[in-house]
């Protein structure tokens, strides 16, 4: 029971880290970004990789955030000007391409049948073989990028930020390169989430192109809408309730091929009902536009 | 198409029975998800952002749904055998590619006259416009809505016939197609029947030839790629009006 509570604490943390990185550009910069699954991906892989060749944990994981941001930064030059449901289509299509490259650039990825034996994390010569350890790691992780994020959202710049998610002609207006603004937005949002995707990658051990699917959006979406837009907090608590919420699944007896279709419906109906009923979300204080 | 699979496959209807009520079944649930879902959410004051996320929840909650009921493999509808080809200019067609193709034409030229001759289809199209000034002449874009699901779902579940003919079903195909659609819609141009044909045309074109170059299962990937090419230089597409970039 020990070891499913820690595990399960882990995979939080992994998760909030993705949530977090997500509300970023939802909730303060008004981006739609429908592909932020593929930053996920593109973070696992590189880091997965790299420690794969032999580099250490630390700088294998850094280089995989920085890597996803830049993948981030060239993603927005094409899709800086689109607005809305346009910009959602765009970069819903890019995480298509980054799923197809994993499963097809098999010299590379080992397509389909995925990356095996990505060691667990060596820290100066400490190996975190114990899931307890990896679980302070990735608190650190968390707690790391929850306060930066809070930063980054209050400082000057973050109030640019909300300025665009607002009005973003104003914002133009009083002189901002707003263009130049959201590409970091992205760059930093897509930096967290390789980051939650290489932590990702060490702790499993193992990685496959279905692991990134546009499907795994949905859960990551929800918690950011229920969370409500704009607020780190609720994205904490709301990804805390809804990575919970479909275990009881487990434990009443569905078989596996069930549950993970069952988990799916489950977001989808809640986020369908959150966005009748509800649509700032928990702690939400923006409507979505 | 998978409601076709089980009348046919399963209960062993006849194809064209079959065939009618995957039709009407279609049109059924385009109505009771705009009434149920949709309505909702615009009575109070959504906007097309959240349709957008609303619209992706019901896709990945049928695909569940779906994966629940029929498992994760492939299914084959049998109806056709499959009969060796014409040669056809250099290439090999079969019967069946060719009345998909016919029965595809005739349904845009009937759909294409509706948008344009009908009543009905210049409401939609005033209403696409600009909802509010459409109302104040005197067209409900409530009702508007409602049509429009009407003949988008019609329109759809033919398409899912056709393709169950051609190719096999596999749970994850709406997400596939319905991106694949939306790319070829922004490319045709937004709001344009033809323009839609067109940027249909370029996008399977482009994503079949692409492949005596590159690995075919960078399919998708090419799709996507001119995708982006023309959100860049074009964003409203070939054929559009609008310009692509407004809300």
């Amino acid at each position: 029971m020990e070891g499913y509570l820690i595990h399960f604490t882990i995979l939080i943390a992994i998760y909030s880290l993705l949530t977090l990185s997500l509300q970023l550009s939802i909730g303060f910069a008004g981006l739609l970004n429908l592909g932020h699954i593929a930053f996920y991906a593109i973070g696992g892989y590189s880091s997965s990789l790299l420690s794969l060749q032999g580099m250490d944990f630390l700088s294998s994981i850094l280089i995989a955030g920085i890597l996803s941001s830049f993948f981030a930064c060239c993603l927005s030059f094409p899709t800086n000007k689109l607005k809305g449901d346009y910009f959602a289509v765009a970069t819903m299509g890019f995480s298509f391409v980054v799923y197809e490259i994993s499963l097809n650039w098999v010299s590379l990825t080992k397509g389909p049948m995925g990356l095996v034996g990505i060691p667990r994390p060596d820290i100066l010569g400490f190996v975190l073989n114990q899931n307890i350890h990896f679980l302070f790691l990735c608190l650190f992780f968390l707690i790391f990028s929850y306060l930066s994020l809070s930063l980054i959202v209050r400082s000057p710049f973050g109030r640019v930020v909300q300025s665009i998610r607002d009005d973003e002609l104003a914002a133009k207006i009083l002189g901002k390169n707003t263009n130049k603004v959201k590409r970091i937005v992205l760059s930093v949002s897509a930096f967290f989430a390789g980051i939650a995707g290489g932590l990702y990658a060490h702790y499993i051990n193992y990685i496959d192109p279905d692991s990134f699917t546009v499907m795994e959006l949905i859960p990551v979406l929800c918690i950011v809408i229920i969370g409500g837009l704009g607020s780190l907090k609720g994205t904490l608590i709301a990804t805390f309730v809804l990575v919970l919420l479909p275990e009881p699944l487990r434990f009443i007896g569905f078989s596996s091929d069930v549950i993970g279709p069952a988990r799916q419906i489950i977001y989808a109906v809640l986020l369908i009902c959150i966005l009748i009923y509800r649509p700032k979300g928990l702690y939400g204080r923006f409507d979505l536009k | 198409m998978y409601f076709l699979f089980f009348l046919f496959e399963g209960l062993e209807f006849s194809f064209w029975v079959s065939a009618l009520v995957t039709l009407v079944f279609s049109v059924l649930v385009g109505l009771s998800m705009n009434n149920l879902i949709y309505k909702q959410l615009r009575v109070r004051g959504a906007n097309k952002v959240i349709l957008l996320i609303a619209s992706f929840a019901l896709l990945i909650m049928f695909e569940s749904v779906i994966l629940i009921f029929f498992g994760a493999d492939v299914k084959v509808i049998e109806f056709l055998k499959i009969e060796k080809g014409f040669q056809f200019l250099g290439a090999v067609i079969t019967p069946l590619q060719i009345f998909i193709i016919l029965s595809s034409i005739v349904l845009f030229f009937l759909f294409f006259s509706f948008m344009k001759k009908t009543k009905l289809g210049k409401a939609m199209r005033a209403v696409s416009d600009n909802p509010e000034v459409a109302q104040i002449v005197g067209i409900s874009p409530e009702k508007i809505y409602l049509w429009s699901f009407l003949v988008g779902s019609l329109i759809a579940g033919f398409a899912a016939i056709f393709i169950s003919l051609e190719q096999n079903l596999r749970p994850m195909i709406g997400t596939e197609i319905m991106v694949k659609s939306f790319a070829a819609a922004i490319i045709g141009g937004i709001g344009s029947v033809p323009g839609a044909i067109l940027g249909s045309l370029l996008l399977g074109f482009s994503e079949n030839y692409g492949i005596w170059f590159i690995d075919s299962g960078y399919k998708d990937a090419i799709g996507f790629g001119i995708l982006l090419v023309f959100l860049i230089f074009r964003p409203r597409g070939i054929l559009g009006l609008k310009k692509g970039l407004g809300e």
